[in-house]
């Protein structure tokens, strides 16, 4: 006579095998390489197996059958439970509802983002005013190439409106050394953001500081408008880049700072289904910023058309993140 | 770390337990990555350079961006398309899965991937080119990078800072072997020994499985027979079996000790007497 639980195991041990001949199969080549009446079968051996290692987690002693049933589960868990999007749907519903969606969800952020900025700028500026020698505690001198308070207008005038210094190729190499360094730069502000977010929004802040300074000295030489297309016609894009960047530092800091009523790993997670979608907008807004930098800066020489170009591309970027994905809520948005 | 086991309750409600990836196996995967990767990049410059239709400022560009372009979307595609295993993770046998029990959605490999940018690639690419500031700052800097790049050996779940944000852990594929059951019957050991309840009433579901563990091989040297011997000897005096028994028979005492001990365990656990180890009459005090 055999003892209950050996009488268990010999009733489903085919059953398990089977299973696992199929889990092997899937592992190494994905569900796609099961036929249809395979793939169901595993469906429904895979419960019977959970429901096995269940049982005999309760009446068997055999400590080789519960590691085997065990293993032979988290297998099986984790060929049934795959991921099934396919990459273009969710890049798809990424750009469609992702990404706008979670702007719209994260306006206390943003608004932390932006504000950073702005007060840097403003302080920048209004320090340059009361004394320009400022100037050369925000700005490190290899970032000034020269354009430093005392400059001639012209000299001022001149690095704004160049004509024949980049030729087309070298192009190229500037967007991209330009990308990498404003990448990085976003890529520090986003992930010290977990720290707090008071990096971040330090960071940030830096940035504003600098803009204002230069924009401060600028004016000074009476070139304020210039610069301001100068800057707009990317800086729309970049710079906006940078706060939502911050935005998503800032996201993740006050996760840490003020979880409420959940520990802070798991507000950090919960954080993070935003924050990540900011960041990999302020990845895509660099993109395009460093594509307008490298080619249209230079090609487009006056003032209002660079204007027009830089306002137009922040309206378009608005106009997506606000308009799109306005829809019945999805349970899970990527 | 000896306890690396965590369980995983999948939607069915049963949990399974796997095994946390070692800190070296998640070096080595990341290292063969990282191998890949440059490798894939190297061929493509390369082929460039051959055909010649670039010059050198336009394939530093390429380079820059090809970093960017490549390495991101390799870890994220091929943790999408392989269920959360790159093919460095493939070759170590190691996998990402969602902590939550539920599947491993693009959300998670996305975050958990961007997140290696700031915490694997930056502070590993800085520290080796020493391209930080002197002073107090570049000293903050190095510590800082440190703490980053060591944060996973200071958990017990060896979770990377991305883990954490994206809810996900790195856990050793798991190996499913099913060895005999000792209780299943032969008939050659049909009329061997016979224990009362006297003799089953010492030990507990522990020294069962103990048990178990002895008579997964048999005894091939003399030195094995000699511990076997000892085994009988020991279980003998514990549980007061004063009939005489041969050397021959040890073994096939203990399987015939094994198979009653255990229907006695097993039926006694059936009916709430669950009893973990030999201090189970104590324990009840």
């Amino acid at each position: 006579m055999m003892i209950r639980s050996s009488r268990f195991r010999a009733e489903r041990e085919a059953g398990w095998k089977k299973m696992e001949t199929l889990v092997t199969v899937a592992e190494a080549n994905g569900m796609s390489a099961l036929s249809y009446e395979q793939a169901q079968s595993l469906a429904s051996l895979y419960r019977q197996a959970v429901n096995s290692l269940s049982v005999a987690r309760s009446i068997s002693m055999d400590k080789a059958l519960l590691a085997y049933l065990d293993a032979l589960c988290a297998r099986a868990y984790l060929v049934v439970y795959a991921p099934q999007e396919s990459v273009r749907g969710a890049v798809l519903r990424l750009f469609t509802s992702g990404i706008p969606r979670a702007v719209r969800r994260s306006a206390l952020p943003l608004f932390i983002g932006f504000l950073a900025m702005v007060l840097g700028a403003v302080v920048g500026y209004l320090l340059y005013f009361q004394d320009p020698e400022w100037f050369f505690t925000f700005v490190p001198p290899s970032m000034s190439d020269g354009r430093a308070p005392g400059a001639s207008v012209e000299y001022l005038r001149s690095t704004l409106f160049d004509d024949d210094r980049q030729g087309g190729e070298s192009l190229g190499v500037f967007a991209s050394f330009l990308f990498s360094h404003n990448t990085r730069i976003a890529i520090f502000i986003f992930a010290l953001g977990i720290f707090a977010s008071l990096p971040s929004f330090i960071l940030t802040f830096y940035n504003g500081l600098l803009l204002g300074a230069f924009f401060a000295m600028f004016a000074e030489a009476g070139l304020g408008y210039e610069l301001f297309g100068w800057l707009s016609i990317h800086g729309v894009t970049e710079l906006s880049a940078i706060c939502v960047a911050c935005a998503g530092g800032a996201q993740l800091g006050l996760a840490v700072l003020l979880p409420g009523n959940i520990t802070r790993r798991e507000a950090l997670r919960l954080a993070g289904r935003d924050a990540v979608k900011l960041m990999i907008l302020a990845g895509l807004m660099l993109i395009a910023a460093a594509i307008i930098e490298g080619f249209f800066r230079q090609l487009v020489q006056n003032t209002e058309l660079r204007l027009i170009i830089g306002w137009g591309i922040g309206a378009l970027w608005l106009a997506w993140l606000m308009l799109a994905g306005r829809g019945p809520e999805i349970e899970h948005d990527l | 770390m000896k306890d690396r086991r965590i369980e995983i309750v999948p939607p069915e409600g049963v949990p399974v337990s796997l095994n946390v990836a070692t800190a070296g196996a998640r070096f080595g995967a990341q290292t063969l990555d990282i191998l890949i990767t440059f490798g894939g990049m190297f061929l493509i410059l390369l082929f460039v350079i051959f055909t010649n239709f670039l010059d050198e400022g336009l394939l530093v560009s390429l380079f820059f961006l090809l970093t960017f372009f490549l390495r991101v979307p390799y870890y994220i595609f091929s943790e999408l398309v392989w269920n959360g295993r790159t093919l460095g993770k493939r070759i170590v046998k190691i996998r990402v899965i969602s902590a939550d029990g539920g599947r491993l959605t693009p959300h998670q490999i996305v975050a958990r991937n961007l997140m290696k940018e700031v915490e694997v690639f930056l502070p590993a690419t800085t520290l080796l080119t020493g391209n930080f500031g002197n002073g107090w700052t570049g000293f903050a800097i190095i510590v800082w990078m440190c703490a980053i790049l060591l944060f996973p050996l200071l958990n017990k779940r060896r979770l990377r800072l991305g883990d954490m944000i994206a809810g996900t852990l790195v856990v050793e594929q798991p190996k499913a072997f099913l060895m005999p059951d000792l209780a299943a019957p032969k008939v050659k050991n049909a009329s061997g020994f016979v224990f009362d309840v006297s003799h089953l009433n010492i030990y507990g579901r522990f020294e069962l499985q103990a048990l178990e563990g002895i008579l997964r091989e048999r005894p091939k040297t003399p030195d094995a027979r000699q511990r076997v011997s000892d085994v009988v000897r020991t279980i003998r005096r514990k549980i007061n079996y004063v009939e005489p028994l041969l050397p021959n028979d040890h073994w096939a005492f203990l399987t015939d000790f094994y198979r009653q001990q255990r229907a006695y365990l097993e039926s006694r656990q059936l009916f709430g007497d669950a009893r973990e180890n030999k201090f189970h009459d104590k324990s009840k005090d």
